[in-house]
């Protein structure tokens, strides 16, 4: 029996691993939504976070330089979403839409170099742990230091939206800018902040598939995974602990179906496939159904063009 | 301490408009002060000035003889001046603490005890932990009163903080204005309403067109005199002949009307019965928020409700959509004229024909009949003196007096047997009031009947035959106007009960 509890464990293990993406990209945005912006460029901002981690990796052999440089590249290219929609007062969806179209055409310019390169392997923690102990050993243990960081941002995000000044001011600002601006907060800089906090993260989810996940670079290898990062935020209404339970489930459904195909269910693959996105939707949405809750949580100026009175 | 507050050709021009026009103005600490005018006269433009949300573009602001520079709200904070807007500042979706916090260089622990005593000194009694949005009207005023006290203000400024309260409420408010002015702020108070000058403030200046037209002591004014120099004209006042409809046919009859809402934002409505007979206006008075929103688009027809009967010239129309009853002669002129009533991108004669029936032949065989629409919107702003005769302008250049009238023409050219108004004069000025008002008599005179939901008491007991109040979602019993007084419908819509 050991074995096959250790099997489940490694299977909770890979499940975490491959939510690390979705997680880290979601709370990324639902900080830069709950300020207001609503950036569609999620996709386009981690796949310039998986190549120019990958591209740097390769280029300094440094794996800190690649992390840290594919969450500056996200965060570079958010300024450009930022100085557009900010300063420039262009509509969100369509300069989102095309920051995504965008981030794909410039990753596979950039990595046209860098394809069929083997991925360097990144440490992973407590390894000893994860064998020696049975069952819990491969779910707590033998992560990358991201996987760590993944799983504590959405507690972390909700105690800084719940209980900092700073978390209240970007709530406030997601309510109603011109009411902040009235109380004398600077929305454009509170909003410009979320804009690249998120990039920044953005940028660290697309480093996590390059560099950890499936250490390679393939080009369109963020494969849509920004887009339901985007759907998390809005059907977890907001909430981060919610972003998390989502990710988790979607995680978990695509890992647990690819074992079904490979156990040769006779369920159409195409059904297996969609498995994750349907049942993700369904559970958020039934744990979101409080529509009092949701009131309180959505930022109401949520894509909405602020300019100030001069 | 004495404070002096020294406004000095103060100018600000908008692109086509002159907002204001070299304003000079002294104010000091223990009076109250108004600053009146009709809508467009420059009060809020100025006001806009002294918390640091507009830059002028010429002129000085002097407190206590030293020139300030208000250029961001976060100035005028620094120099004590405190603002209440006329549109809530607030944030719904936090709690009243989170709101007042905000703002605050404070700890919580300690801002807790500063607005708790606040909050007793002045008898406030608000929940600091639930969310704004299940907040009234006038504790929401409330909240943005205690954020500026929470500054020790020297100067205190309202922008028409009694559009959205109640007599109650509002005398409430009187009160404790009164108290800060005692204890030494000075308050520069807001309006177009007359009658609360007089029972209000120490002083009047009177705004017309960018311009001080009158600064004087209250207690030399009178209503009329305050009202001809607001104006620039003398008004002739429209007073309604209250008729007896015992004989007449009744033309709608609503019975046992229920709304249940999932919307937390929404109010649910109880068992309302309601009947009005040709030729009446029946007006149904409440603060906003208490199901008249509801209310209107049951009977509009936006929300259709399970097993209401609504029987309207002796036929069932219950389960009609909005065009379907326009086609059995109802109109309807919501209470949004810029998003429920009109698209404002839309050109005028657009949104003529946006309100379209079958009769109208606006539109043959899917096409757009555009010589029609516009000969009928030109005959519309033509019989309604809307000010243009220029039907390819869009909607959002009209003032909100002439859209208003656009909007009443387009509803009434067709002559309806009822028009269920909500709010139509909200906002507007003194002289597109009374032309609203006489048109609404108008219509009852020629033997049409017309529901009015308003806010305004004195619109309601000017205009209507009979009145109800509804409070959370119930009406009242319907009262004949000539027994009904300001006080009584205060006392019903604050939830009270009267006899």
């Amino acid at each position: 029996m050991s074995f096959d509890l250790n099997f489940i464990g490694i299977l909770i293990g890979a499940i975490m691993a491959s939510s690390v993406p979705l997680i880290l990209a979601a709370s990324g945005e639902l900080i830069t939504e709950r300020s207001g912006v609503l950036n569609l460029g999620v996709e386009g901002m981690m796949i310039i976070g998986a190549i120019s981690g990958f591209a740097l990796m390769v280029v300094t052999d440094n794996l800190f330089f690649a992390v840290i440089g594919s969450m500056l590249s996200g965060l570079i290219i958010s300024v450009i979403f930022g100085l557009l929609t900010q300063s420039l007062l262009t509509n969100h969806v369509a300069t989102g839409l095309a920051l995504t179209i965008f981030g794909i055409g410039m990753s596979a310019m950039i990595g046209k170099n860098f394809v069929g390169i083997p991925g360097k392997e990144f440490p992973l923690l407590f390894v000893n742990l994860k064998e020696s102990i049975p069952f819990l050993g491969p779910i707590f243990f033998g992560h990358s230091i991201i996987l760590y960081f993944a799983f504590g941002l959405p507690f972390l995000t909700n105690y800084f939206l719940k209980k900092t000044k700073t978390g209240l001011i970007i709530r406030a600002v997601g309510d109603s800018p011109t009411s902040a601006s009235n109380q004398g907060i600077n929305v454009t800089l509170v909003r410009y902040s979320c804009i690249l906090y998120g990039g920044a993260m953005c940028g660290l989810a697309g480093a996590y598939l390059s560099l950890i996940y499936t250490p390679q670079w393939i080009e369109n290898m963020t494969g849509g995974r920004g887009w339901i990062a985007l759907a998390l935020v809005v059907f977890a209404t907001w909430s981060p602990i919610k972003v998390l339970i989502g990710a988790l489930i979607f995680g978990g459904i695509t890992i647990l179906q690819l074992h079904m195909q490979a156990v040769g269910l006779r369920i159409p693959v195409q059904l297996l496939s969609a498995l994750p996105y349907i049942m993700t939707i369904i559970v958020l949405v039934v744990i979101s159904r409080d529509s009092r809750k949701i009131k309180l949580n959505t930022p109401t100026s949520l894509g909405q063009i602020f300019y100030k009175e001069k | 301490m004495n404070t002096k507050l020294k406004v000095s050709e103060i100018s600000k021009i908008y692109p086509g408009c002159i907002a204001n026009d070299k304003i000079s103005l002294e104010f000091g600490s223990g009076k109250i002060y108004a600053l009146l005018g009709e809508n467009g006269a420059g009060k809020s433009t100025l006001v806009k000035i002294l918390s640091g949300v507009v830059k002028p573009d010429e002129g000085e602001v002097f407190l206590n003889d030293e020139s300030i520079k208000l250029n961001s709200p976060l100035d005028a904070k620094k120099n004590n001046i405190g603002m209440v807007f006329q549109h809530f500042n607030l944030f719904e979706t936090l709690s009243v603490f989170e709101n007042l916090s905000i703002d605050s260089d404070k700890k919580d622990k300690d801002l807790r005890v500063i607005v708790k005593d606040i909050l007793k000194k002045y008898s406030f009694k608000i929940d600091l932990d639930i969310p704004v949005l299940n907040l009234s009207a006038g504790q929401k005023q409330k909240v943005e009163i205690i954020r500026c006290l929470i500054r020790n203000p020297k100067i205190l400024i309202m922008d028409e903080p009694t559009s959205v309260l109640t007599e109650q409420e509002t005398d409430d408010l009187f009160f404790s204005l009164k108290q800060f002015s005692k204890d030494g702020i000075l308050i520069i108070y807001i309006t177009h309403k007359l009658k609360e000058v007089l029972s209000l403030c120490d002083e009047v200046a009177v705004m017309r067109k960018g311009k001080v037209v009158s600064v004087s002591n209250t207690i030399d004014e009178k209503i009329e005199s305050l009202a001809n120099k607001m104006v620039g004209e003398n008004l002739n006042t429209i007073k309604k002949k209250i008729n007896n409809f015992k004989n007449s046919e009744e033309i709608l009859k609503i019975s046992n009307l229920n709304f249940k809402s999932d919307d937390p934002y929404e109010t649910n409505l109880n068992n309302l019965n309601l009947s009005l007979k040709k030729g009446e206006c029946l007006g149904i008075a409440g603060i906003s928020g208490n199901g008249q929103n509801e209310l209107f688009q049951i009977l509009s027809g936006e929300i259709i409700t399970e097993g209401t009967s609504i029987m309207f010239r002796n036929k069932e129309i219950g389960k009609l959509n909005p065009r379907e009853r326009r086609e059995y002669l109802m109109a309807f002129s919501p209470e949004d004229r810029i998003s429920q009533a009109a698209v404002p991108e839309l050109k005028i004669y657009e949104n003529v024909a946006l309100n379209n029936f079958k009769s109208s032949n606006f539109f043959e065989k899917g096409l757009v009949n555009e010589k029609k629409i516009k000969e009928h919107s030109k005959k519309i702003l033509s019989n309604f003196s809307v000010n243009t005769n220029n039907v390819e302008l869009k909607s959002q250049f009209l003032s909100g007096g002439n859209l208003q009238k656009l909007i009443i023409g387009r509803e009434l050219i067709t002559s309806p047997e009822l028009l269920v108004c909500f709010n139509p004069t909200w906002g507007l000025d003194v002289g597109a009031i009374n032309y609203i008002h006489e048109t609404l008599i108008q219509i009852n005179e020629q033997g049409k009947s017309s529901i009015l939901i308003s806010t305004d008491n004195d619109e309601l007991l000017k205009l209507s035959d009979r009145i109800c109040v509804i409070y959370k979602g119930k009406l009242s019993k319907i009262m004949n106007a000539n027994t009904v007084t300001a006080e009584k419908l205060g006392i019903l819509m604050g939830g009270g009960s009267i006899d």
